[in-house]
């Protein structure tokens, strides 16, 4: 891990200087962009930060969607409130959650007041329509990229298959999921002794 | 006055038990909005689950702006919006300093936290499977997901995923 040993307080200075403005923009950018709530989000969140700005690498921001899970709480703005400090520090991290509901607040206030009336016609139903399965296909690109990264010993497809089973089989509530999977792996995982 | 009152309360509790994702939240939601404070009727609770699945941002956010501006207008909707999120920035402000600061590199916690992220990977399977079992009800619909998986997939960094997600759409126009 690049950032290891740095504070996340501090900013990263690898990165070099955020504007909160850039950091608004962002986080606000991300939050328009997203159907479908916060998981389906993560594709978009690594698209911005990971691939297009390289303001963190796959491995660190990884391990942050694990602790913004983890947290109760809409998983987008746990995981804007994380981002935004590691990024900037407390302004980051306020204007990072900002920006991350801002759009939900204006959408939704913009659909009651004004396009309730239009959601009869069927051209805005067909194309709300195909815009909620190409969900699916991001939701399917999350597991995709994830499973890439994180299955890589056959420890981690069982603990994979125990996290669904109590989740999706069981119906347990997630935590749960989260706490038997973490268990399981701070058991049986292969891990480097130090 | 109390009806805000309750109102930032209610959100607040959803805030706090809005967990694993949107498609989690969303039994929560309608126990305490619909069951429990009686505020909407099930009807209008299905068309805001419609409404914040099909429009940008975390489901829990947007369920809370629509619920706050159908129980007390604009104020309600600020209130709301805002209760949803407090209990994340509390706790994540608390956890931030006292637990994820210090322990961050802490060798029981790593190996604890890498077993917790093959569950996040469980919990995104699990919302795939809720949110295309209701999305996918035909063939048709399932060509469209493979097609947006694929191009996600081929131009990954590439494309931007909302790319994506306008052109589903404007497929949806001409086949449905």
């Amino acid at each position: 891990m690049i950032l290891k040993n740095s504070n996340l307080n501090e900013k990263v200075e690898t990165i070099g200087y955020l504007s909160l403005a850039s950091i608004f923009w962002t986080f606000f950018r991300i939050g328009f962009f997203t159907i479908g709530g916060g998981l389906a989000m993560m594709p978009v969140m690594r698209h911005e930060i990971v691939l297009k700005r390289k303001w963190m690498n796959d491995t660190d921001f990884n391990a942050m969607i694990c602790v913004a899970t983890a947290i109760p709480g809409a998983i987008a703005v746990n995981m804007a409130y994380l981002l935004g400090r590691r990024l900037r520090g407390k302004g980051g991290l306020i204007v990072a959650v900002f920006g991350t509901i801002l759009p939900s607040f204006i959408t939704i206030l913009f659909i009651v007041g004004m396009l309730s009336p239009y959601f009869q016609y069927h051209k805005v139903t067909a194309f709300l329509h195909g815009c909620s399965i190409a969900v699916v296909g991001q939701l399917a690109f999350a597991s995709f990229i994830f499973s890439k990264r994180s299955l890589g010993k056959w420890q981690h497809f069982i603990a994979c298959i125990i996290g669904i089973i109590i989740i999706g089989i069981l119906k347990m509530h997630p935590i749960w999921g989260l706490i038997g999977t973490g268990i399981f792996g701070f058991c049986f995982f292969p891990h480097k002794a130090n | 006055m109390k009806l805000f009152v309750d109102l930032f309360v209610s959100f607040m509790i959803i805030g706090i038990g809005a967990y694993g994702g949107g498609m989690v939240t969303i039994p929560l939601i309608q126990h305490e909005i619909v069951t429990s404070r009686k505020w909407l009727a099930f009807k209008e609770m299905a068309e805001i689950f419609a409404i914040a699945q099909m429009t940008p941002g975390p489901i829990a956010i947007n369920s809370a702006t629509f619920t706050g501006f159908r129980v007390g207008g604009i104020i309600g909707s600020i209130l709301a919006t805002l209760a949803v999120v407090l209990p994340s920035i509390l706790i994540l402000n608390f956890l931030g300093s006292l637990i994820i600061d210090r322990y961050e590199n802490n060798n029981y916690l790593v190996r604890f936290r890498s077993g917790m992220q093959i569950g996040v990977l469980s919990l995104i399977f699990f919302a795939l499977w809720s949110y295309g079992s209701v999305a996918i009800k035909e063939w048709l619909d399932f060509g469209i997901a493979l097609a947006s998986f694929l191009m996600l997939i081929i131009f990954e960094g590439k494309l931007h995923p909302i790319i994506v997600i306008l052109a589903c759409g404007v497929i949806g126009i001409m086949v449905f």
